[in-house]
């Protein structure tokens, strides 16, 4: 039933198994990169970078990563035009002639910017959503000493979403079997049945699995039992040079504009 | 010698109607025991007893031979001995991952990774489940997800495993996989208390049997005194096993000369068949 949802891909990806420390540090490495970047070149490399790596290496099936990317994409190209028309002063570019808007040279060059800088960090975000399952996530942030309850309460959420998410659909299949959909006032009060109908579910099954977490000696945290691998020095050394390969471009390509 | 029992015990729920009424249930050590009983019978009530979740209102509960006295401590060593999986595997594993899950409860009995490393790599060995260490729950099967749950009770080592419906949901393989680990398991000498209303399987393994209805403890002996009072089975609503069914049809309805007690199980029956047949 969640054969296609991210969390699947995550589980199943060919990147996997490649030691998270690593995973965790490129993407986040590659994303400061392309936020420091004043050109659209680098950024715009890197979301290319990314996008390969996301689909020939972890073997993501490219239509689901493109759908994965519209909406940063429309996002970001709202943006873009938005600072195209709103920010920057000079001679105009060009002029729609409604509401004296203009598109000035610089409104364009940062507008570019900024989209570029959206799509290089989002794919950095989408290379490691895609390839590192929720759960190993977890050892991270206990490593970086988050506080404990955050991370129990995320653990505890992420596996719950999943519960509910069957209940909701099953609860749906059930109303919709019965015309619950069938007109707009319908559709309102059937949405709003299943809501409080999943509310108190929530109650029950917490309530539940607090029970069966107490009949295992439960005594208000969780002890984490995980693994802490070590990044291999053949890894690190080509994060270094990769990250440098990636500044080096940075200053190269200092206060390019493509306008 | 009894491993689990309870002395009259009543409990009532906060609106006052009464759940359990004056039970005693009795478990001998090494033994399996099956309490079979409706819906909304109790069953899972009288359970939630045994290791001090609910605290009945009169009597008292012993777990190896000592009775439960619900400060801390105790809870834990009787919890630790204690071990109950739960009808729906979900409300049981949280844990991202079916590892993680695994090594909680040993994880709370403060044992060393190591320890606790050993033991979940054998109890999920011992359900069939190793290579699945990284798996979330999610992505499981419904029989997967049951062996992890019992997994999870049996890397804490209990003495007694208390299984509700431990059968429920499951395809008719992956419920003779659960009972076949559960006959293993018992023949290494781990008490097992389950409860059901599969009658059909009762006979085949358990050696003591208790029926619940409404709170009440109705019957108990072994399933062959058990199933000789037809009427009370039927009352609580349950029936006899298809094979004794088809045994009573056979005389009552055909006169064929098999008299009570009726065989419960194909293997009996098949030994009452042969003997009549041969004369024949």
């Amino acid at each position: 039933m969640f054969e296609n949802t991210l969390d699947s891909y995550a589980h199943s990806n060919n990147l996997k198994n490649v030691n998270i420390n690593f995973k965790v540090l490129f993407a986040f490495l590659t994303m400061l990169v392309s936020l420091i970047s004043t050109s659209p070149v680098i950024p715009l490399l890197i979301t290319f970078l990314m996008s390969f790596l996301i689909i020939f290496k972890a073997k993501i099936p490219w239509k689901f990563y493109l759908k994965f990317l519209t909406i940063p994409f429309f996002f970001g190209f709202l943006t873009f035009i938005f600072m195209a028309f709103f920010f920057g002063t000079g001679a105009p570019l060009f002029e729609p002639g409604i509401f004296n808007l203009a598109v000035t040279e610089d409104g364009f060059n940062l507008g570019f910017l900024v989209f570029s800088r959206i799509m290089g960090g989002f794919s950095c975000l989408a290379f490691l959503a895609l390839t590192t399952p929720m759960n190993e996530m977890f050892s991270i942030f206990e490593n970086l000493k988050m506080p404990k309850i955050v991370i129990e309460i995320a653990m505890l959420m992420y596996r719950y979403i999943f519960l509910f998410l069957e209940e909701a659909e099953n609860m749906y299949y059930s109303q919709k079997t019965r015309m619950g959909y069938g007109s707009i006032k319908n559709t309102f009060k059937s949405l709003g049945l299943l809501a409080s109908n999943l509310f108190i579910r929530t109650w029950l099954k917490g309530e539940q699995s607090y029970i069966a977490m107490e009949s295992r000696c439960y005594d208000g945290s969780i002890k984490s039992f995980k693994a802490h691998e070590k990044i291999s020095v053949k890894n690190i050394t080509i994060l270094l040079f990769f990250e440098s390969f990636l500044l080096l471009g940075i200053y190269l390509t200092w206060g390019f504009k493509i306008i | 010698m009894n491993i689990i029992e309870t002395n009259n015990i009543t409990y009532r729920y906060p609106d006052g109607t009464e759940a359990l009424k004056t039970v005693n249930f009795e478990a001998e050590e090494g033994k399996i025991v099956a309490l079979l009983g409706p819906n909304g019978a109790g069953k899972s009530t009288l359970f939630l007893h045994f290791n001090g979740i609910l605290r009945p209102y009169s009597g008292n509960v012993l777990v190896d031979r000592e009775e439960i006295k619900y400060n801390k401590k105790d809870l834990m060593r009787v919890r630790q001995k204690v071990g109950i999986v739960f009808q729906n595997p979900d409300d049981q594993l949280f844990a991202p991952t079916v590892l993680e899950d695994v090594a909680f409860g040993p994880m709370n009995l403060g044992l060393s990774k190591e320890e606790v490393e050993m033991r979940v790599k054998e109890a999920l060995e011992r359900v069939g489940m190793e290579g699945f260490e990284k798996k979330p729950p999610h992505h499981l099967s419904g029989g997967q997800k049951k062996r992890v749950a019992i997994a999870g009770i049996l890397a804490m080592k209990p003495k007694i495993m208390v299984l509700d419906e431990p059968t429920s949901g499951l395809d008719p393989k992956g419920a003779s996989q659960i009972l076949k680990l559960l006959y293993n398991l018992n023949k290494e000498g781990m008490t097992i208390i389950i409860s059901t209303h599969d009658v059909d399987l009762v006979p085949l393994y358990a050696y003591k049997v208790y029926i619940i209805s409404e709170g009440e403890i109705i019957k108990e002996g072994n399933p062959q005194e058990v199933f000789e009072d037809v009427k009370t089975i039927r009352d609580a609503n349950l029936r006899l096993p298809r094979i004794a069914h088809l045994m009573e049809i056979l005389q009552k309805e055909d006169e064929l000369p098999f008299d009570r007690p009726y065989p419960l199980t194909i293997g009996e029956a098949r030994r009452k068949l042969k003997d009549h047949f041969k004369d024949v």
